[in-house]
């Protein structure tokens, strides 16, 4: 045993301040402390800053009336400024996500345009490429605007329905649309037990066509199941009107539970998920033969998680309101899909309605009945579409560059045929060298909608600058901005990267 | 399969394949890239069972005349004619061709997003519609053949040169093709590798596939070749069979490529 005393007389030897593992924890700490104290320095600096100028803070103008109207969307006259804020937002998202789907669509187009062999049709696409690319999208906008104002009739002046498919005018553009009615709720009951079938009857078609090799096509037996049971459902959908009691037995459960409840749901949650993460932590650090081997790194991460999960314990039985409001809230919810649920048996599951014009104040403008696009709308729309889809579309054309000639000469030397040679060699390696730069257009394109301002289509950036104006209130509307936006490419970032994760090659 | 006469193989030895089939026809086959001629007039006939391998310095043709044979490459005059088929600008006649021929390159060119079996299943499944079992079974069978069957689920980027140009090989012959090309199929490789690569060669020459190689392994072609065929500047300057093309060279440029190679 004297070789352990000399050993411990000499690990007693080092000194603290050159003992590495110390040195680790210390700095670890030590830089935790810094960060919080800076983030409490500065924000408490400003506030006390805001608070000597007299400028608020707070949030409460989101349930304050505003005076805003709105070009379009779910709400042209909000009665609150949060509610003017939801349907900017809405309006955003919907240009964001039908101008990152037909970008993508017209990208790809115009980069494969770009190497066809037909020689008119690369020049087509080259042109389209360098003048959309090279123009600044802000002209772009501009010029669809103005173009579209001038070209487009002026909207008449009569009220009411109009007849016709397709309304166009210098306000925009209107047409019917299917209305989600009273018995919607009820048919999309039919329709998800129809998704849960179309999901065995794939796997069915599936196993068929490994065994046999025959076409059994899965995919659009699939598609077909749902839309049967679509089908079925507009006859069949007040069988599932009886979900409404229970819809409506939850809420009264809900309402009657004490906060306790959730407090202790969340506390168990946060602690037996700290729980569990430390204990596979420490399992995959496990080696076969039992040995632990963990590293200071990871001592500071399990320390981490531990005081994490207490500290959220801490916060749910302290702030007592959280768990009101989820309670609050979960009822508020099942209340709502009881009513959904408690309809006339015989209500229908859509309308359909044709576009209508109102004059709510000076101007004509078109009524909710119809699926309108204004002309503000439009503009942006078209300009963010065409100038990303030059973008996608020089992606598209490196990506397929990038794919080895031999690739395809060997695809065509087994025989394959140029559709399947693309489908099955072509894109699915071509795919990884797209896909990361085209994310950051889409990235590009969610911010640039905020161009939106200039045409004056109301969009997040400016419904908001209306209610700051209205309420004073600039810095919690900047502070929604850059927490929306951020949410946006964040949400399109863990989409991307999920699909690059799907995409990798395996290589030794 | 009109004619069975074809004689038994014998690895380099003389045979006699007069009576055989002509399986691939080519006719005065001429093509230019821009100025430069790669090929001009060439004319052979290979006939069933036979294997040929094409010699040559570099950028005497032989690639460009082996790709031409399944239309990698498009000729621009003369005739080729592969098992009675003429090829084309004929989409149904450049597909059948295809099919009937296996290639293998010289830089293996696998799908490196696919796994080894369906590197070697995704042709029989797409282009012959093979239910999945059945083509994942002839697939196991070949890579067995080609004496890795312990890699199937593996990526192509994490074998070694040799063995990704086996499974090239398994991978032509998946499609049961009567013809096989080999464009080089050892220059890429490390020279431990070549020999289990060629190793494979030949067994599939001693079953009786037609071959054409370009390659510069004059080993292999001594010991498999029926006949040798010498080109340069895009025409074929010397063929014979193996034995009187190494013994009995009669052009002086033919002597002079052997004597540096040898």
């Amino acid at each position: 045993m004297t070789d352990t005393t000399t050993q411990e007389r000499v690990s007693q030897r080092v000194p603290l301040w050159r003992d590495v593992v110390v040195l680790k924890w210390v700095t670890q700490i030590v830089l935790l402390f810094v960060v919080l104290s800076v983030m409490w320095f500065l924000a408490s600096q400003a506030g006390d800053n805001l608070r000597a100028r007299n400028i608020n803070t707070d949030f409460d103008f989101l349930e304050r009336p505003v005076d805003i109207q709105i070009s379009e969307g779910i709400d042209t006259h909000p009665d609150t400024g949060g509610r003017a804020l939801w349907a900017a937002m809405v309006n955003t998202l919907r240009l964001s996500i039908a101008g990152i789907f037909f970008a993508t669509v017209l990208g790809v187009i115009v980069g494969l345009a770009r190497l066809s062999d037909n020689w008119l049709v690369r020049r087509i696409a080259t042109s389209w490429v360098e003048v959309l690319r090279n123009v600044p999208l802000l002209v772009q906008m501009i010029f669809y605007y103005s173009a579209m104002t001038a070209a487009f009739p002026r909207l008449g002046l009569e009220t009411g329905p109009i007849n016709g498919w397709l309304h166009v005018s210098n306000k925009g553009i209107s047409m019917p649309r299917v209305h989600i009615a009273d018995g919607f709720y009820q048919w999309m009951v039919v329709v998800l037990v129809g998704v849960v079938a179309a999901y065995f009857v794939r796997r069915h078609r599936q196993r068929i066509q490994d065994v046999t090799g025959a076409n059994t096509s899965p995919i659009l037996w699939a598609v077909g199941t749902i839309g049967l049971f679509g089908l079925i459902g507009l006859f069949v959908h007040p069988v599932f009107s009886w979900l409404g009691s229970v819809f409506s037995a939850v809420a009264d459960l809900l309402d009657s539970l004490p906060v306790a409840v959730p407090q202790l749901l969340f506390s168990a949650i946060a602690v037996g998920g700290a729980t569990v993460w430390i204990r596979r932590f420490v399992s995959d650090h496990r080696s076969a033969r039992g040995h632990l081997s963990l590293t200071d790194d990871d001592w500071f991460r399990i320390a981490f998680v531990a005081v994490a999960s207490l500290v959220v314990v801490f916060l749910v039985v302290r702030w007592s309101g959280l768990s009101a409001w989820t309670l609050n809230s979960g009822r508020d919810l099942f209340e709502v899909l009881a009513d959904k649920f408690n309809v006339d048996g015989a209500a229908r599951p859509f309308d359909a309605m044709r576009p209508d014009i109102v004059q709510p104040g000076k101007f004509p403008n078109y009524g909710k009945n119809g699926l309108t696009m204004s002309v503000g709308f439009a503009s942006v729309f078209f300009a963010v579409v065409f100038y990303t889809s030059a973008f996608i579309g020089e992606n598209v054309r490196g990506g397929i560059l990038a794919v080895p000639k031999g690739q395809t000469e060997a695809a065509k030397a087994v025989g394959l045929r140029r559709g399947q040679i693309l489908r099955h060699v072509v894109l699915p390696q071509a795919l990884r060298v797209i896909l990361p730069p085209t994310g950051n257009q889409y990235l590009n394109l969610t911010k640039n909608t905020s161009l939106a301002v200039a045409v004056g289509m109301s969009d997040m950036v400016q419904v908001g600058t209306t209610v700051f104006n209205q309420t004073g209130r600039t810095l919690p509307v900047v502070a929604i901005w850059m927490l929306f936006y951020l949410s946006c490419s964040l949400t399109i970032s863990v989409v991307v990267n999920w699909f690059n994760v799907r995409m990798r090659l395996v290589e030794r | 399969m009109t004619d069975t006469t074809a004689a038994e193989p014998t690895g380099g030895q003389t045979r006699d394949l007069s009576g055989a089939r002509d399986m691939i026809v080519c006719e005065d086959v001429s093509k230019w890239y821009g100025d430069f001629q790669a090929l001009d007039g060439v004319s052979a006939t290979i006939k069933e069972q036979e294997v040929v391998v094409v010699l040559g310095p570099s950028g005497s043709g032989k690639s460009t005349w082996i790709r031409c044979i399944n239309r990698l490459e498009i000729h621009q005059e003369g005739r080729i004619v592969v098992d009675d088929v003429e090829l084309t600008n004929d989409l149904r006649n450049i597909e059948k061709v295809r099919s009937e021929v296996g290639m293998v390159f010289q830089q293996f060119n696998l799908f490196p997003h696919l796994n080894i079996l369906d590197n070697v299943t995704l042709a029989p499944i797409w282009v012959r519609k093979k239910p999945r079992a059945e083509a994942e079974a002839q697939g196991m069978a070949l890579l067995e053949r080609v004496g890795i069957p312990e890699q199937a689920q593996k990526y192509p980027g994490q074998l070694s040169g040799g063995q990704q140009q086996r499974v090239a090989i398994a991978r032509a012959l998946a499609m049961e093709p009567r013809i096989m090309l080999f464009d080089e199929p050892t220059s890429a490789l490390d020279p431990e590798m070549i020999k289990e690569v060629l190793d494979v060669m030949k067994t599939l020459a001693l079953s009786g596939m037609t071959m054409m190689v370009v390659t510069h392994e004059m080993g292999f072609a001594k010991e498999v070749a029926d006949r040798l065929i010498f080109m340069e500047g895009g025409q074929i300057v010397e063929q014979n069979t193996t034995e009187l093309f190494f013994s009995n060279p009669t052009e002086e440029r033919t002597k002079l490529f052997l004597s540096q190679i040898l």
